[in-house]
């Protein structure tokens, strides 16, 4: 059941003075119209098309700009201020302890660093021989294992947590409104 | 014949760069153009090799994700992956709003920002492909969404800033 107020789609029946669906306004010439009319609207019409052409023209002539990004746009409340923190003096000993430091933390980074590219090496290699050992034992499979996967992306992985989510915890009620600021050209 | 020759000047004898002034004119800076911001071909990659791929990383920890995304960008140059571009995506702000215990008012809790950061890389050969993922995630911190797919003209498109005039003259004449 269709309530009253929704437009009727189905073509008038009976009104054979209608061309189209579409201009539902314009209909065949009724003899007592004047001609002046028609000529002016047609008239009209194409003044109107090409001042939107025209229109069309000049904002696809503008090229599109990159949103800006919020994150390199230093806000200005931290360059006006004249606030200058004074830092203490340190002691040489504190100071000897931080460069001890930073030399641990330069060590243990660069052990990291060669540990990676060490199991990188170590991938890549036995990749190569089994590779090597695949097309020994059956040239196809080993043409098929060459090509690329189309089922690897897209891949997606959320980071490790600190913790584990809490059982049985019953979060409030709430919801997140986007209010990220809408630019338009 | 000596008429004829152009600058025939030795460069050992005292005479040589007679007649240069361009040196003691002050320097012009040639004139800025803005570049217009066009889309780079998206290559489909071989068979063998995958096209454009994005990298994108997600969280509302900005230090965080750069550092990341800063730490892929050189594992891939450190590869020898080619880097086509690696760029961030426009901030998002989040409010969250949670409704007290005894109440039915709504309180502000707390604003979000996140930020994403993209490395857009080309040529990754299918049988490295899983060991960049392995590597990748190994390293992966807390918080940080990570994405890898194809690059595509939608993707490039939302960098773009909307025109809804465009778009509405657009409308009226199809």
């Amino acid at each position: 059941s269709c309530s009253s107020w929704l437009p009727q789609r189905v073509p008038l029946q009976g009104s054979h003075w209608q061309s189209s669906l579409l201009e539902l306004r314009t209909s065949l010439p009724v003899r007592a119209q004047p001609k002046k009319k028609k000529k002016v609207d047609v008239k009209k019409e194409q003044a109107q098309k090409e001042r939107m052409k025209k229109k069309l023209k000049k904002l696809e002539k503008a090229a599109p700009e990159l949103i800006p990004i919020e994150d390199f746009i230093t806000p200005l409340k931290y360059s006006e201020s004249n606030r200058v923190r004074s830092l203490p003096a340190l002691s040489p000993e504190e100071s000897e302890r931080r460069v001890l430091l930073l030399k641990k933390w330069c060590l243990f980074k660069q052990k990291q660093d060669e540990a990676e590219k060490k199991a990188i090496k170590a991938l890549v290699e036995s990749q190569q021989e089994a590779l090597k050992e695949l097309r020994l034992e059956s040239e196809e499979l080993y043409e098929a294992a060459i090509r690329r996967d189309e089922g690897l992306f897209p891949f997606e992985r959320e980071g490790p947590s600190y913790t584990p989510p809490l059982p049985g915890y019953d979060p409030p009620e709430g919801k997140c409104i986007d209010i990220t600021k809408v630019y338009t050209q | 014949d000596a008429f004829l020759s152009f600058q025939r000047s030795y460069r050992s004898r005292p005479t040589h760069g007679i007649g240069k002034f361009k040196y003691l004119l002050p320097k012009e800076v040639p004139k800025k153009r803005k570049e217009k911001v066009q889309m780079k071909e998206i290559s489909a990659g071989t068979e063998y090799q995958f096209g454009d791929v994005n990298i994108q990383m997600t969280s509302y920890d900005l230090c965080l994700v750069e550092h990341f995304a800063q730490y892929v960008h050189r594992l891939c140059n450190r590869l020898s992956i080619r880097v086509n571009e690696s760029y961030a995506m426009p901030t998002k702000t989040n409010e969250v709003l949670f409704m007290e215990e005894r109440g039915s008012k709504m309180q502000l809790d707390a604003v979000l920002t996140t930020h994403q950061r993209v490395v857009q890389i080309r040529g990754l050969s299918s049988t490295f492909a899983p060991i960049l993922l392995e590597i990748i995630q190994s390293s992966q911190p807390e918080g940080v969404h990570l994405l890898m797919k194809q690059h595509t003209e939608a993707d490039f498109k939302s960098r773009l800033k909307s025109r809804p005039e465009l778009e509405e003259l657009l409308a009226e004449m199809s």
